[in-house]
């Protein structure tokens, strides 16, 4: 008996426990042997997490439950905004309110100048304070000493100019040319899918975001020359246990993240790791000494998100944008002239 | 320090770099000084990146058609939040509150659209569950 209640007091007490341990996930291996990472995995719901960490934060990796109490209610008035069944003073916008669509320059009489804003995807409340994780306050460290004075002499001579003197005064996102391997896979409004394929020696990363594709090697094949310059760099992975790291060199300068422009020395270590059946953690560390004093990292969920297909994004399709933005400066240029 | 002008174009290409959601600055294209409230019947509506373009046609007072065109949103997120080709038909009369833009064309953004019993034009509903799928 006294054996009994032994078990029991062992098997008894381990049983809750037992009851809720989720399902066992191994990771699965490619025919080949790799860690499986294929399928399409999106950043959608971490859209609304900043990228940098509030400064009263600090070190908090976690946003308070106040603060997640907040998110939690800008979501429902999101929710709210986007199925109000008619125009009203909750759908209208207003320039106090600040944020997309809702400042001075985008709002007028209740009225947005930008596309309808409930016809954009919206991420879900989460408890992680900040896209950046590393350095620990969730802060982009400061521009060394050479990129802040290539800053203001950046911003010196943008003054000089309109804002659309010509198609290169736009951006090339606005150009429709690339968003970078950052701007290609951080959250956004819409285009958050990403695919990864595999074959012996290569992985294959497809963004939705202007329809990227990089061929990564990942059979120990060298990085190409130091003269071979490409929006989207030359990647080159391998295996750390079930973990792709992807190192990306070569890349044209370009702006990051911020308005900042990179140097010739960037250099972006990605890691893939999947964490289950349903998640990838995505981590990527920003190494350019000669713009940043230090690296720093960001790191978020990549999710299997139900029903989601990966749609071309031909950007340059339909981009009347373009010529609106150059003819219509130059009718306020004419307009300017003629006072 | 002078700067190139391929320099300039480098730092102002940065301008939109962040993680903005709308693919380019509306207020670069459309002028808030220009508000413009049309009536209209919807002639087609492209499906075309990096915006969907709605051209509807407006009759002005006088009896004279003015075709317009209203850019909305981009059509892969249009799809996925369960706006499809038959959310709007030609012939459906429409209501667009909006700038137009500043090159004088007859172009305006499309903030606000509704029917005409003034229901907005689509209520939102992300569920990607309800997604139309491939070949359906």
């Amino acid at each position: 008996m006294r054996h009994g209640w032994l078990l029991c007091a062992a098997v008894c007490g381990a049983w809750p426990l037992l009851a809720q341990t989720p399902k066992a996930w191994t990771q699965p291996k490619t025919a080949w042997g790799d860690p499986d990472l294929q399928g399409i995995w999106t950043s959608t719901e971490m859209i609304g997490t900043p990228l940098q960490r509030a400064e009263t934060l600090q070190d908090k990796t976690e946003v308070t439950d106040e603060e997640f109490a907040r998110r939690e209610a800008r979501q429902k008035a999101e929710e709210a905004f986007d199925t109000a069944e008619f125009v009203g003073p909750q759908t209208r916008c207003d320039p106090n309110r600040g944020g997309l669509g809702n400042t001075p320059d985008t709002c007028k009489d209740g009225v947005s100048i930008g596309p309808p804003l409930y016809w954009q995807d919206r991420g879900k409340p989460q408890r992680q304070a900040s896209l950046v994780v590393d350095p620990p306050d969730g802060r982009i460290p400061p521009l060394t000493a050479e990129a802040q004075k290539a800053a203001a002499a950046r911003a010196q001579a943008r003054r000089t100019r309109g804002a659309a003197d010509s198609y290169q005064d736009r951006s090339i996102w606005e150009r429709c040319i690339t968003r970078g391997v950052l701007g290609s896979i951080l959250p956004s409004g819409y285009n958050n899918g990403n695919q990864i394929l595999q074959e012996p020696g290569m992985v294959v990363l497809r963004n939705e975001m202007i329809h990227e594709t990089r061929f990564i090697p990942v059979n120990g094949r060298p990085h190409m020359a130091a003269n071979v310059r490409t929006y989207m760099g030359d990647s080159r992975g391998h295996w750390e246990g079930n973990t792709l790291v992807v190192e990306t060199t070569n890349f044209l300068e370009q702006p990051v993240v911020n308005n900042v422009p990179s140097s010739p020395d960037l250099r972006l270590v990605e890691r893939f790791t999947r964490k289950d059946a349903d998640t990838v953690e995505y981590r990527v560390t920003v190494d350019d000494p000669k713009t940043w004093t230090k690296p720093w990292t960001i790191s978020f969920p990549l999710r299997h998100e139900k029903g989601y297909h990966l749609f071309e994004y031909a950007c340059h399709e339909g981009n009347y944008y373009m010529t609106d933005a150059l003819s219509g400066a130059r009718v306020e240029d004419q307009k300017k002239g003629a006072k | 320090m002078r700067i190139r002008f391929s320099q300039l174009a480098l730092l102002v290409a940065l301008a939109a770099a962040v993680p903005v959601r709308a693919h380019h600055a509306f207020a670069t294209e459309f002028d808030i000084n220009k508000p413009v409230k049309l009536a209209g019947r919807v002639t087609s509506m492209e499906w075309i990146n990096p915006h969907a373009w709605i051209h509807i046609d407006v009759t002005e007072p006088d009896g004279k058609v003015v075709s317009w065109m209203v850019e909305g949103g981009s059509p892969n997120v249009l799809l996925r939040r369960g706006f499809t080709k038959k959310s709007l038909e030609p012939g459906t009369e429409v209501v667009v509150e909006g700038f137009q833009a500043k090159n004088g064309l007859m172009r305006a953004n499309g903030a606000n659209i509704t029917f005409k019993d003034g229901k907005r034009l689509f209520l939102g509903g992300s569920n990607p569950e309800e997604l139309p799928q491939a070949g359906k």
